[in-house]
């Protein structure tokens, strides 16, 4: 054993000593040992983990992306046990990622595998780093819009976006309240007061002007240093095992692909694997409640969302040409904040209006056709604007999805390398939502015309048009969604599953409607109050 | 009611109320057949002039008629003229976009008194 152990030290770090005590059984004196004596400066690697042992913990974390990272520095640095597990290692793994391999159904959509990164610091691994807190009217019930809002409003975690903002390294929480960027980089669009304003993005701190952080590698040494945190890289949790009354998790069983299996028996739970992973673990852990845990309702799974992002939405003309460079690029101010605009209905026009979220962006530069041409030169001439320095250029966009009980996840009959079953994605995509992102764009025109600085073309019309130019924003959110109500939700207003007294779920899984801002700053900031209320639960 | 009656008494900003309802417009063509073919109509001069870029304008008006279901000259002049009385068109333009007064054709979002003054170009010129 001391071979194949010192082998997998040598290729993943490993975290043995604080390991050592969280084992439970079986505590041979040669396990304990090497447990105890090899470095502390490293993560365990589940591999060395001999079938059969048992670790017990306060808080087991399943998961390390932004969620579980996040969560489990926060909880071990107040003194609880902590044991994070990890399915992937430190790097891209291709059999690990293909634990993710699912099937899809209705609108394409991006493979099941491909969108998340399935190891050591999970999505924040590829993400683009596009951070904007959820707006107000986000969590707001909407009575136009089924089953939406929240179970608290946004006011509920304002106190926690500072912190997320700390966390994901996107500079001070500004956003859409610092004028200063105006007179540095020139100001915005005079849009008038209509239903379109301009907002504004932040953005995780780049590193080699490549990536924005990265949990994995950013808060490496502070999982490996946190005396009170154990981390298992290439452990897989394949089943929530409940104890008989079904109202408390019991263990959890643990596989790694090199066929090693063991237990871990935690006080609490809390699921992090994502907006898709989540919802597969708490049905595919149906041995006591045979429709899954927590889906004595059958919404485990439902109502995915993603953010629709159709490339090309509009053309944008400026008569005057002028435009702030931080609409089309990222703009970096005195103080390191990266920053970049984008164009988002007003909370007045998306309540009046019955408008879902979208967040326009500004791309490139594009030439008019002869019909776009004379457009321009009519409109501009009648408005006796000059029109002669005109600038073109193309609107992108991310934009909200109405929340779809049919849109969801599904266990199939096959399995995967560990036995789990695989996932089925129905996929769905109303036309509604992209005609309300188009009536945003019409505003828009409207309030451009109204200012006389400029005027929009509406590229795409029919359905068929918009979904040929759709890209998708890699956010998966919903399968597990947050609500007062246990006939409306998975899981309470504290993320506790209902009915499971000790399990948790953090991450995007839990949004109920979405909003179009990206959500790994929200999910940050959702995590630090999970995080809060798992430390009330221990004081 | 007689097609012409429906199409005289139905409101302007209904009929360019947006982009499926400039379609409406091109109906127009049909009833000016069905009127006796009176559509070319030279008496526009007045509104026509306020159009700086004419040639632009007829292209645009073209897209406008392409896309509407109807489009009665007389009734456009009219309301046209109801509109530009003692007004600059670009404050008439700025108004309708203030007023919400816009519509699509093929895909531009103009301010709708724009759209039917290039309609009646396309139309009459």
């Amino acid at each position: 054993m001391r071979d194949t152990f010192l082998f997998l030290c040598a290729e993943t770090a490993l975290d043995t000593q604080k390991l050592s005590k969280l084992i439970f059984r079986p505590a041979t004196s040669a396990w304990i040992w090497f447990l105890e004596r090899l470095s502390l400066s490293a993560f365990a690697d589940a591999r060395a983990i001999p079938s059969g042992t048992t670790f017990e913990t306060d808080i087991a974390i399943v998961g390390a992306g932004a969620a579980g990272i996040t969560l489990a520095l926060s909880l071990a640095r107040k003194s609880l046990r902590v044991l994070l597990l990890e399915s992937g290692g430190g790097a891209f793994d291709s059999r690990t990622q293909a634990l993710y391999a699912g099937t899809q159904t209705g609108v394409p959509y991006l493979k099941l595998s491909a969108s998340r990164m399935r190891f050591l610091g999970g999505s924040t691994n590829h993400w683009g780093g596009w951070s904007r807190p959820l707006d107000v009217s986000d969590f707001e019930a909407r009575p136009w819009l089924a089953h939406s809002g929240w179970p608290f409003p946004r006011s509920e975690i304002e106190p926690y976006f500072p912190h997320a903002q700390a966390w994901i390294e996107a500079g001070p929480l500004v956003y859409d309240n610092d004028k200063s960027w105006f007179d540095t980089f020139g100001a915005p669009l005079s849009l008038g007061g209509g239903g379109v304003y301009t907002s504004f993005f932040q953005f995780s701190k780049m590193r080699g002007s490549v990536l924005p952080t990265n949990f994995g590698e950013r808060y490496a040494a502070d999982l490996k240093h946190e005396p009170n945190l154990s981390m298992l890289l290439r452990a897989n949790v394949t089943n929530i095992a409940l104890a008989h009354d079904a109202q408390s998790v019991d263990h959890l069983k643990v596989a790694t692909l090199s066929g090693r299996n063991f237990t871990v028996r935690p006080k609490y739970t809390v699921l992090a694997t994502g907006g898709i992973e989540n919802a597969r673990m708490l049905l595919a852990s149906n041995d006591v409640m045979p429709q899954g845990i927590g889906n004595g309702n059958d919404l485990v799974g439902r109502f995915f969302a993603d953010h629709a992002i159709p490339r090309d939405t509009a053309t944008l003309v400026l008569f005057d040409g002028n435009l702030a460079s931080y609409y089309q690029n990222n703009q970096t101010d005195k103080d390191g904040t990266i920053f970049r605009a984008a164009l988002a209905p007003t909370e007045a026009f998306k309540r009046e209006h019955q408008i879902l979220g979208s967040l326009a962006t500004i791309e490139n530069s594009v030439q008019l056709d002869d019909l776009g041409k004379a457009a321009v030169a009519t409109t501009a001439s009648s408005l006796n604007v000059d029109a002669s320095n005109a600038k073109m250029l193309s609107v992108g966009c991310g934009f909200e999805l109405s929340p779809d009980p049919d849109r969801r996840l599904m266990l199939t009959r096959e399995r995967d390398a560990l036995g789990m079953p695989r996932l089925q994605l129905h996929m769905t995509l109303a036309d509604s939502d992209y005609q309300s992102y188009r009536a945003t764009l019409k505003e828009l025109g409207r309030q451009l015309l109204e200012s006389r600085i400029g005027m929009i073309r509406l590229d795409r019309a029919t359905r068929d048009e918009w979904l040929s130019v759709m890209d998708w924003g890699n956010h998966h959110m919903g399968t597990t969604r947050m609500s007062a109500d246990p006939k409306a939700g998975v899981v309470d207003p504290n993320s506790q599953v209902f009915g499971v007294g000790n399990l948790y779920v953090a991450g995007s899984s839990i949004f109920p409607t979405y909003g179009a801002s990206n959500p790994t700053m929200n999910l940050v900031a959702l995590t630090l109050r999970l995080a809060n209320h798992l430390k009330g639960l221990f004081a | 009611m007689s097609l012409k009656e429906t199409i005289a008494r139905r409101p302007l900003l209904a009929i360019l109320g947006g982009a499926v309802g400039l379609g409406v417009l091109g109906g127009g063509i049909y009833e000016a057949r069905l009127l006796g073919g009176h559509s070319r109509h030279h008496g526009y001069a007045d509104l026509l002039s306020q159009l700086n870029d004419p040639d632009a304008a007829n292209r645009v008006g073209g897209r406008v008629l392409d896309e509407a279901e109807v489009f009665e000259p007389q009734v456009v002049a009219h309301e046209l003229r109801r509109r530009l009385k003692g007004r600059e068109l670009a404050a008439v333009l700025a108004d309708d976009a203030s007023q919400g007064r816009i519509v699509e054709t093929g895909g531009w979002v103009l301010p709708e008194t724009l759209a039917l003054l290039c309609g009646l170009a396309a139309k009459t010129g």
